[in-house]
């Protein structure tokens, strides 16, 4: 063999590499249809977003399989790209029967391949799996009206955080409007202070100021109709509006100037916020167990939290919240044994299932959920985001998860350049329009 | 010089010297063919396809073709991952050649320090890159403490240059061991009668270095420039972690665009026309590089020693 094939060998083999990725999981994925008789007997999988929440999933499994003939197998699946790994699986043999998902977009794609279960025929045999649930969440999970997810973990509304301390400090309370928030603004920089902690590194922070903004000036209206596919919307006076607004809070240096850098998951704003380097940050729910997790005494005394300021002139009501309205379980239409699903689900409803995820600190959405608030792990918190969740004229779930997955990557680089600059309204609008 | 008289001794001498049939091949080939070409094929198919990973691909001629044409992230990750792949070599080749040269000695000082200088090469490069992450944070890591050495915010990703200097850095700290090693052990093998040779004629240690070593080291240059193109051209996983194509896509190479394509955006066709691209232009550049080196007649540095 000549010394020519064998680099170019190697060159091919060193470039194959990388195309290998895109096809293997081709092959998975491409077996196509599955029938019910090639899927295992006698059990249904469940795939979950493998985290410390598991402890209870675990806990409703063991309690349903002492008393189940078909035995359910609970899969953790790690937790990052949970919904790649999901998109390779969900249409072979090795499917789950029922899987963790966020709702609205990240299912509609599984709705539009028709891999999925429509509850409604177990909700006409048990009412109770929609009616136990508080209705802003259980409608995340509907795609085209019909119901396609049960809640099963806690909501986690987006809350504007702060450093009671480093408030004292400056002299100032938290806002309760959007005038508040840019006088903090101007008082905070003046002091050295960055205003606001944005983890920018990862991107999603940054989407909550987008969500908020869009939903206080322009209504919730708008998200609504773009994902309906009438993308007008974004270039429409409100849409405008919300974005200057944004624009004049970002070139006021709230958020400082190298948040670009920064990053949520390595625990760099959270810190910020912390050590006093900054005095606010917009996070979902979970910042306060970030937060316990890495300073329990810290966190008592010192994490202040308010729902996002209301802006007068907008047509979107203070109260209204963004985020994770909830996780959901889903069936899939293969499913062998869709009666064990069902009774399976109908723990989600439980009383012992409400009480086991209060203890771990989340916030489950059932209307039962209010008489065992006392039992939380931290009751005023609880009591604080029920509260929220319960008055909410409107729950808006995370832009990344209420549109498909697909447009997710496109997205998050629009909302990041316009942050840095590099996108002005107009371009933002357009990058909007073309997801 | 008297042979064994064993099984082995009818191979030594005549034509057939160190010429296995092609039987002794088959693994490789076998290996080759079905983890890389048969991959490549369902690649450039898949091309021509439209598929989310949900049902089944469906043709769409030169669809994904011309959409990544008109695409302006696409013609700037060729641009990006060229700079990259060429700030690699222009930085990694002299470091690399100078500490090879430095540890090929005898020296214990050398041995000793060597080894710790090839720590970087244990490490996976998701390690390494997580590790840098941590300690470029901007308010808690070395641009934070050291602000005065750093200046400004220590906004490093936040800015294209800012983010192209700390990746080129990255590779350089975590490749330029591979590498160094690649020289060492050229540099040993030159023989010393060449620089006893020079010494009697009055050579200093930079002609010896600049006359000899570096001539000697002429096939080791192009083998490791070639790895540093094609490793350059391939990098991924640094990317991913430190800045996620970022700030914006202002860092999105071609092989993080491609995965940004398949595997964020469940689109596999156009992924997998990005890929075949990588694959037409790695393949070519290895090639030009090869046939214009004159390495592909693998002349011995030793004749007539």
């Amino acid at each position: 063999m000549s010394n020519t094939s064998r680099w170019l060998k190697r060159a091919v083999a060193a470039s194959a590499v990388i195309a290998l990725g895109v096809t293997l999981s081709a092959c998975s994925g491409a077996s196509g249809s599955t029938a019910n008789s090639n899927r295992p007997e006698n059990v249904i999988h469940v795939a979950v977003y493998g985290d410390a929440g598991n402890t209870v999933e675990q806990a409703m499994v063991d309690k349903f399989n002492a008393t189940s003939k078909v035995q359910v197998i609970l899969d953790r699946i790690p937790g990052a790209n949970y919904q790649q790994k999901l998109q390779t699986i969900i249409s072979t043999d090795a499917a789950p029967d029922v899987f963790f998902n966020w709702g609205g977009g990240s299912i509609q794609p599984f709705v539009k391949a028709n891999l999925l279960l429509p509850l409604t025929d177990m909700i006409k045999s048990d009412p109770a799996l929609e009616s136990s649930f508080l209705p802003s969440v259980f409608n995340a999970a509907a795609i085209d009206g019909v119901p396609y997810g049960i809640p099963m973990r806690g909501t986690q509304p987006v809350i504007l955080f702060n450093n009671k301390q480093v408030l004292t400090d400056a002299g100032i309370t938290a806002p309760k409007t959007w005038d508040d928030l840019l006088a903090d603004v101007k008082v905070l920089t003046a002091k050295g202070i960055t205003p606001i902690a944005l983890g920018g590194a990862d991107q999603w922070p940054t989407l909550m100021w987008f969500e908020y903004l869009f939903d206080r000036v322009a209504g919730p209206d708008l998200l609504t109709k773009a994902i309906g596919g009438d993308t007008t919307v974004w270039d429409s006076a409100d849409g405008k509006a919300a974005l200057t607004k944004l624009k004049s809070l970002i070139d006021a240096g709230a958020f400082g100037t190298n948040f670009d850098s920064v990053s949520f998951v390595d625990g760099g704003s959270p810190a910020l916020l912390r050590t006093g380097k900054a005095a606010f940050e917009l996070m979902g729910s979970w910042e306060y167990s970030t937060q316990q997790t890495a300073d329990k005494a810290w966190t008592e005394a010192n994490l202040g939290y308010t729902g996002f300021p209301s802006i007068a002139d907008g047509k979107g009501d203070g109260a209204d919240l963004v985020g994770n309205t909830n996780n959901y379980y889903s069936v899939i239409k293969a499913t062998r044994y869709p009666d064990t699903a069902r009774d399976f689900l109908k723990l989600m409803y439980s009383d012992e299932f409400v009480q086991a995820q209060l203890g771990i600190g989340n916030l489950p959405t059932t209307t039962t959920t209010e008489k065992f608030l006392d039992q939380a792990a931290d009751p005023a918190y609880a009591t604080f985001q029920f509260n929220l969740v319960k008055d909410a004229p409107a729950f808006q779930l995370s832009w990344d998860q209420a549109y498909p997955q697909s447009a997710s990557a496109d997205m998050k680089t629009a909302v990041s350049q316009f942050f840095t600059g590099k996108l002005d309204v107009a371009g933002f609008i357009s990058a909007m329009q073309a997801l | 010089m008297k042979r064994p008289t064993t099984g082995r001794s009818r191979h030594s001498g005549g034509p057939n010297v160190g010429r296995p049939g092609f039987a002794w091949a088959l693994p490789a080939t076998i290996f080759f063919a079905l983890f890389a070409i048969v991959p490549l094929i369902g690649v450039a198919v898949m091309s021509f396809t439209s598929w989310s990973g949900l049902g089944s691909p469906e043709f769409n001629g030169l669809d994904n073709w011309n959409k990544l044409l008109g695409d302006k992230v696409m013609m700037q990750s060729l641009w990006l991952s060229a700079l990259l792949t060429l700030l690699g070599v222009v930085i990694q080749t002299p470091l690399s050649i100078l500490l090879g040269v430095w540890a090929a000695g005898q020296q214990k000082n050398r041995a000793v320090l060597s080894a710790i200088y090839f720590i970087p090469l244990l490490l996976s490069s998701a390690a390494v890159s997580v590790l840098w992450r941590a300690l470029l944070d901007p308010n808690f890591g070395i641009p934070g403490q050291l602000a005065g050495i750093f200046g400004g915010d220590g906004n490093l990703l936040g800015s294209q240059a800012g983010a192209i200097a700390v990746l080129t850095f990255v590779g350089a700290w975590q490749f330029t061991p591979l590498h160094t090693l690649l020289y060492q052990g050229a540099a040993r093998s030159v023989p010393p009668v060449l620089y006893q040779a020079a010494e009697i004629d009055g050579a200093g240690t930079m002609r010896k270095f600049f006359s000899i070593t570096l001539p000697q080291l002429r096939n080791t240059i192009v083998t490791s420039g070639i790895l540093m193109v094609v490793g350059g051209l391939t990098t991924f996983d640094t990317v991913l972690i430190l800045t996620k194509g970022g700030p914006g896509t202002d860092t999105t190479i071609t092989p993080y665009y491609m995965y940004r394509k398949a595997f964020q955006s469940f689109d596999f066709g156009v992924g997998s026309a990005i890929a075949l691209v990588l694959v037409v232009i790695a393949t070519a550049i290895s090639l030009i590089m090869v046939r214009a080196t004159g390495y592909d007649k693998m002349n011995s540095a030793q004749e007539g020693i």
